[in-house]
């Protein structure tokens, strides 16, 4: 087996020494975060959360916990399901606490450890940081972290777990919010078809449908949701007409570059079977309406110089839409979506 | 590498001079006076003032002889951080003291931290990520906004927009130096009447942001 993998670990003594320069997790057996040799290295900075497995298993926990919201009735699962990527399926726009509706459509969390930046926007620069905003989002999970913090000190459970990762019962909003990021960065997905098609691995070919479609893919797509990770990370109007109700003029609203506007950035594929509603909005049900969408892009829809899609969208007979769709398909990951690590902690 | 840094930090640590606690005391003001949170003068009133001040170092001409890479959140409602201690050795004579008045961009985009920087403490953006440098809110009649309220929440460190300051101000050797901060200075120097809200970064935010370094000095 080609199968080779990766290992993020480090040795206990160099983290015991960072352990005293910072108020980095220096207790719990290593996690060993597995991924492909052939992958890039990792955006996120490990040494300064190094995993571990108490860690991640209080960041799962709290994942799950609907303490984090204010009248305790939503938690992060609520708008991102594991078995559905990570994703909020019902839903165009993720509903909130009391029922109110975000804006946005609630993407799928996977290979986090790669990104650098997070949100359609990238508005959020560090995935540790970025739970604050469904936190602090009063048409999401209405609660303010200070509040948090006081609500888990005064449980029964959670200091202690808080101890067995950092030392001591105190919890600080560093240490909630690292070990939410602990467990985030463990979902990775790297053996879909497609991943195991890479690796050579034995009795395991793309059917010819696959192939025409992976070419047409690298010929078409592969420039913006670029491999492994099927997202080059970079920001780009696809030509979406704007929704007249939301408004969202995408990046924009962050840089106030021109450049930016209406740009939302490009969502990996991974799983994407199981990720619609699709596009910042989740306007689409349906892989073939985006191919639709790309299709039918007419030039004029912005004609900024920089925008890519200038010269009209992308050129695909009905066939090439049908075979791009079954290389799609094999980017699903069976194990990553159905990982018991990933699901519910039953204690 | 990283084994010989920290042992040779620890080291110079345990083989440098001794060193005293020199008293950095901070005065927010109006109007010559120490402020009082909720009180009229000047036809305004402060309600909140928090900013951060970090990377403290005293130079002596053009030669630094002290330095602190931390930061630390100055909040007039908590008298305890109106106070800093600074770790000087003795004798160090200096006539200038620096600081950026702000968070920097790397510390910006580090993730989550703690202490003064911890993410609880109000001085976060949670939808645009990235620290509030400068907070300060009150009333004056001058703001058409209701409540006659005024909100600054100074931050932003993408480029162009990027609000931190350095501040360097003469200063007199002391043990104690005595940094005023003052406000009137600030909010008279606006027409609240057109501007009376800054929350998110932008050019309005720079500019601000540059009054807002203008109002510190060292008590002779
Ligand atoms: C009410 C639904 C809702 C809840 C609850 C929620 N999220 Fe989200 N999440 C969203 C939406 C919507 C977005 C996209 C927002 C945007 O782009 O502005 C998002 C984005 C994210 C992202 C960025 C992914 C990327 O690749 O850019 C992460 C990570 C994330 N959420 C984690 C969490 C965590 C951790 C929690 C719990 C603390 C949580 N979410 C709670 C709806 C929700
Ligand atoms: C110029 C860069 C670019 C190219 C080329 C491109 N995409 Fe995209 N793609 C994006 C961006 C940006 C989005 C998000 C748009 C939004 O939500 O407004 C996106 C969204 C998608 C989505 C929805 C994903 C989700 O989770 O919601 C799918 C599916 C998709 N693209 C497939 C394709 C396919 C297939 C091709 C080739 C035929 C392609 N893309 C070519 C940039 C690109």
């Amino acid at each position: 087996m080609k199968n080779k993998f990766i290992h993020i670990a480090f040795p206990g003594l160099l983290l015991a020494l960072l352990g005293l320069a910072a108020a980095a997790p220096h207790l719990g057996e290593v996690f060993t975060l597995k991924y492909p040799e052939s992958w890039p290295q990792p955006v996120y900075d490990f040494q300064k959360n190094p995993l571990t497995k108490e860690g991640v298993a209080l960041g799962r926990k709290l994942f799950y916990d609907p303490i984090l919201s204010r009248d305790s009735t939503i938690s992060c699962s609520s708008c991102h399901l594991s078995y559905t990527a990570f994703t909020h399926v019902d839903h165009a726009l993720s509903h909130g606490i009391h029922d109110s509706i975000g804006t946005r459509n609630s993407p799928a969390l996977v290979n986090l450890a790669w990104s650098w930046s997070f949100m359609w926007d990238g508005a959020v620069n560090h995935l540790d940081v970025q739970a604050l905003a469904p936190i602090t989002h009063p048409a999401e999970m209405g609660e303010d972290l200070a509040h948090v913090v006081e609500k888990l000190q005064a449980t029964e459970s959670y200091p202690n777990l808080f101890a067995g990762v950092y030392g001591d019962e105190k919890i600080t909003g560093e240490r909630l919010l690292k070990a939410l990021a602990q467990f985030q960065l463990t979902l990775v997905s790297c053996n879909s078809k497609y991943d195991q098609v890479m690796r050579g691995e034995p009795g395991i070919e793309f059917s010819e449908q696959e192939k025409r479609g992976y070419e047409l893919f690298k010929l078409n797509c592969a420039s913006c949701h670029a491999e492994p990770l099927f997202t080059n990370g970079e920001f780009y109007h696809t030509g979406l007409p704007m929704d007249s109700l939301l408004q969202d003029e995408g990046r924009f609203n962050l840089t106030l570059d021109e450049r930016d506007w209406r740009a939302f950035k490009v969502p990996s594929l991974r799983n994407i079977e199981f990720s619609y509603p699709y596009m910042h909005d989740g306007r689409f049900k349906k892989l073939y309406q985006v191919l639709n969408h790309y299709t039918t892009i007419r030039p004029g829809v912005s004609n900024l110089p920089y925008y890519k899609f200038a010269k009209g969208g992308i050129s695909l007979d009905e066939r090439g839409k049908v075979d791009v769709i079954a290389f799609l398909l094999t980017l699903t990951d069976r194990e990553f979506l159905f990982n018991p690590e990933f699901a519910f902690p039953k204690e | 590498m990283r084994f010989s840094l920290l042992f040779l930090i620890l080291l110079s640590a345990a083989l440098s001079p001794k060193a005293q606690d020199l008293v950095l005391r901070i005065h927010p003001r109006v109007q010559g006076q120490e402020l009082e949170l909720g009180k009229e003068t000047e036809g305004f009133q402060v309600e909140t003032l928090r900013f951060y001040l970090g990377k403290i170092s005293l130079w002596k001409g053009n030669k630094m002889v002290f330095q602190e890479d931390n930061y630390h959140l100055i909040d007039a409602e908590k008298p305890a951080s109106l106070e800093i201690s600074l770790n000087v050795p003795t004798n160090r004579a200096f006539d200038h003291l620096q600081f950026e008045l702000g968070v920097d961009s790397l510390t910006n985009v580090s993730g989550a931290m703690g202490g003064d920087l911890d993410p609880t403490l109000g001085m976060y953006w949670a939808w645009n990520s990235g620290y509030i440098n400068f907070k300060l809110e009150g009333r004056s009649p001058a703001s058409p906004a209701r409540d006659h309220a005024f909100e600054f929440h100074l931050g932003g460190y993408l480029p162009p927009f990027a609000t931190v300051q350095t501040v360097r101000l003469p200063c007199k050797t002391s043990p104690r130096i005595h940094l005023r901060v003052d406000l009137d200075q600030f909010v008279t120097g606006l027409d609240l009447s057109k501007q009376a809200r800054v929350m998110s970064p932008g050019a309005e935010a720079v500019e601000l942001s540059q009054k807002a370094a203008q109002i510190f000095s060292c008590e002779e």
